[in-house]
């Protein structure tokens, strides 16, 4: 299904492109014996980041202890905190966490540190996976995000495979149907378009003033790599050019950074230089905004539950804008499970990240809110299309623009154990133009400066 | 002393000593590497990590933080804490009811504290600004302007611990003897009059042993800023702690993160030693030596 909206032969492969950097497994043989009882009795501790994903995970779990025989202990927390203590455990090789959410990002620390158990051997052990696995069901550039050589800079998509993806997203402008229409505007196409009517977005609602556009903006790696990312990309910018070289100061990148803290100086309200995700979540959630900007897609199920969000009945999604040159590209981030090295358990913890990446137990996850699918099969599945049609202004709304989105979507960044320390500083160059002090040309040529001293060491 | 019980001492006497030199001077150590924690493979760099840290203009950033939230906490909570308990120290039938309650936020863990006044802190939907608008006042942005960001972080740490500040001066003027007291009002000293002149010197020692209390946990303070603002919005909190653990726990940088620890340790220690020097000689007076 989604092959037809592959773009071909492009060197680096975005999400669903079926060129992508995969390598294929030889699948065990149909007579294969694999036993999920083969760790019966013993008990497996995971670390789990808050996400929809672990709400949906977490009503399953009977079904694999009754399944498999092994029980299964978490810990849930926030990312950060969640992140802190995974590192801290990871780095002691205690081994308290056998299986842990994580993603190619923090994986490029973690693997280079050897505290990764690589999945490749597990995958072709004809003993330990079960035959009708299906590894090629994956969306191929997906999976392959998660395989790296240990290369610095490169290697993406090459070496081992140290991660099984559970979810991916990507980034979409969510708006408000009835806003809009009182405003009289449409929704925008180009980020041009967003600058114009920004400063004509406020409203006064039944809650008191409602505002133009939130979108996260808090000073971590998160807004240089993912939401103002997709901005940034659109604009033509990239960390590195084609020849290695860092680009975060060149014009284009300018451009873009000029043109994000003019929209949100216009457009967002007090606060906007410390929102996170989870406040851009539930700010949209609340109706008080007439945008979500570039903010995460798989957001769509917190809005379309009426328990959750003000606006399930008043919410349209639509591709992230377009940029000066009329080019759309996006950022990816994916959600996977890691097996800690240092686990006592490794056959229970690779019986677990199985039979979660099945596509069985992926698709129920799907119909409690995990989005979005990284199984071709999970993207086909009726019940799932059946439930994603309904999101959005009008039918197949959502569908149609997560698809545009992940067909530029792919990650733009250098595989770097101390990537978060650069894009930290990076988005540090960001808030201080925002929050005038200094201009935006001076304060990302310093942030590059400081992070070709941090590529040198 | 008797050969036996002289090594029959000596075991603990070492294991104290190594259990807290041992940690301290490894932490030294570490800040002098490029230990980080994701690779075995560690170099000495000798005081490269110390030059590499003043250069960076956002130590000094950090540091002038640190010293600004240590000033402010103490210059805030010092006289106020003195306020409450000369107020608790008058008898009087809701003293006790009182007393009990103005504990109440040292029983709080600040990380709950921090979270608590976050939402309360929130620009659009919190209390405090929902209050100002009762009032006919614009909202503030308290914990997302780098202008009020520390403000709001004191603040906090204010009503946290002002409470510890009023415990400690409630036992020194409880232990103000009744008959000086009275003596001084036999003399015609007026309430004002007996506080000043007799309360207040007596409690000189109690007011540095809450200064020597306040300033040394101020200066590591982590749990307000780091479940409030994480160092931000910019680096408007952003204090010698939060680096250090940012080092170390964003970036894994462990030698890094112990210079700044030690910078902190030698900042602590060069105003903790003044204070104490201030309250040996408060104590020597106030034992006539």
């Amino acid at each position: 299904m989604l092959s037809s909206l592959m773009p071909r032969g492009l060197g680096r492969a975005p999400l669903f492109a079926a060129t992508a950097l995969a390598v294929s497994f030889t699948l065990t043989p149909a007579n294969a014996e694999m036993n999920w009882r083969a760790a019966d009795g013993q008990t497996i501790n995971l670390m789990l980041i808050s996400h929809p994903f672990v709400e949906s995970l977490k009503p399953l779990l009977p079904e694999f202890t009754a399944k498999t025989g092994i029980k299964v202990t978490f810990e849930e927390l926030a990312e950060q905190s969640g992140f802190e203590k995974l590192l801290a455990d990871l780095s002691s090789k205690t081994g308290t966490y056998d299986v842990f959410m994580t993603s190619p990002l923090n994986n490029w620390q973690y693997a280079s540190a050897g505290w990764l158990e690589p999945l490749d051997p597990l995958i072709a052990d004809k003993d330990k996976t079960v035959a009708d696995y299906n590894i090629d069901d994956f969306i191929p550039s997906i999976l392959s995000a998660g395989r790296w050589d240990l290369t610095p800079l490169k290697g993406i998509g090459e070496g081992s495979l140290w991660t099984l993806p559970i979810n991916f997203e990507s980034y979409q402008l969510a708006y408000r149907p009835s806003m809009l229409k009182k405003l009289g505007l449409e929704v925008p196409k180009t980020y041009a378009d967003l600058l114009a009517m920004s400063d004509k977005l406020a409203l006064d609602g039944p809650n008191g003033k409602t505002h133009g556009i939130i979108t996260r903006f808090d000073r971590y790696w998160d807004l240089p790599y993912l939401t103002f990312g997709t901005m940034l990309q659109s604009y033509g910018a990239e960390m590195l050019d084609k020849d290695g070289k860092l680009q975060i100061c060149s014009d284009r990148s300018v451009a873009a950074t000029t043109d994000f803290i003019t929209l949100i100086k216009k457009a967002s309200p007090e606060g906007a230089g410390a929102f996170t995700w989870y406040e851009a979540m539930q700010g949209f959630a609340s109706g008080q905004y007439v945008f979500s900007l570039n903010e995460a897609n798989l957001f769509a199920p917190t809005y379309e539950d009426p328990k959750q969000s003000a606006i399930a009945d008043d919410v349209g999604y639509a591709p992230t804008p377009l940029g000066p040159d009329g080019k759309r590209a996006a950022a990816a981030w994916i959600w996977s499970l890691s097996m800690n090295s240092a686990s006592q358990h490794k056959d229970a913890a690779w019986l677990f990240m199985q039979w979660v990446t099945t596509k069985d137990t992926m698709i129920k996850t799907h119909l409690a809110g995990n989005m979005n699918p990284v199984r071709q099969s999970a993207w086909d599945a009726p019940e799932v299309v059946k439930l994603m049609q309904g999101w959005g202004e009008k039918p197949g709304q959502y569908i149609e623009a997560a698809k545009t989105e992940a067909e530029v979507a792919t990650i733009r960044f250098p595989p770097h154990p101390e990537l978060t320390r650069m894009l930290d500083r990076w988005a540090e160059a960001i808030q201080k133009s925002y929050f005038g002090q200094g201009d935006v040309k001076t304060n990302l040529c310093e942030a590059q400066e400081d992070i070709q001293r941090m590529l040198d060491e | 002393m008797t050969k036996p019980a002289f090594y029959a001492l000596l075991g603990p006497a070492l294991v104290l000593l190594l259990s807290t030199t041992y940690p301290f001077l490894s932490g030294i150590y570490t800040s002098l590497t490029n230990q980080k924690l994701y690779t075995p493979a560690t170099k000495f760099v000798g005081l490269g990590n110390y030059i590499n840290l003043l250069e960076t203009p956002l130590f000094w950033t950090g540091l002038a933080n640190t010293l600004t939230y240590a000033a402010a906490a103490l210059a805030i909570q010092l006289p106020l804490g003195l306020a409450f308990a000369i107020l608790l120290d008058v008898p009087g039938r809701l003293q006790s009811f009182f007393r009990s309650t103005i504990v109440l936020p040292l029983l709080v863990p600040p990380v709950v504290a921090g979270l608590i006044w976050k939402t309360m802190m929130h620009p659009q939907s919190g209390v405090l600004n929902w209050l100002l608008a009762q009032v006919g006042i614009e909202p503030l942005s308290w914990l997302t302007s780098p202008h009020m960001a520390m403000a709001s972080i004191i603040l906090i740490d204010t009503w946290l611990f002002t409470p510890l500040a009023t415990i400690i001066l409630l036992a020194g003027l409880q232990s103000v003897s009744g008959e000086i007291v009275e003596a001084a009002r036999i003399d015609g000293a007026n309430a004002w009059q007996v506080i000043r002149h007799v309360k207040l010197p007596l409690l000189a020692p109690y007011l540095l042993l809450v200064a020597l209390f306040r300033v040394s946990d101020s200066l590591k303070s982590l749990e307000i800023i780091y479940s409030t603002t994480k160092g931000g919005p910019l680096d408007a909190t952003r204090t010698l702690h939060v680096m250090a653990y940012e080092e170390a726990y964003r970036w894994s940088s462990l030698g890094k993160a112990m210079t700044i620890v030690f910078v902190l340790w030698l900042v602590c220690y060069a105003i903790s030693g003044v204070l104490l020097s201030f309250w040996q000689k408060q104590e020597a007076k106030s034992h006539g030596q």
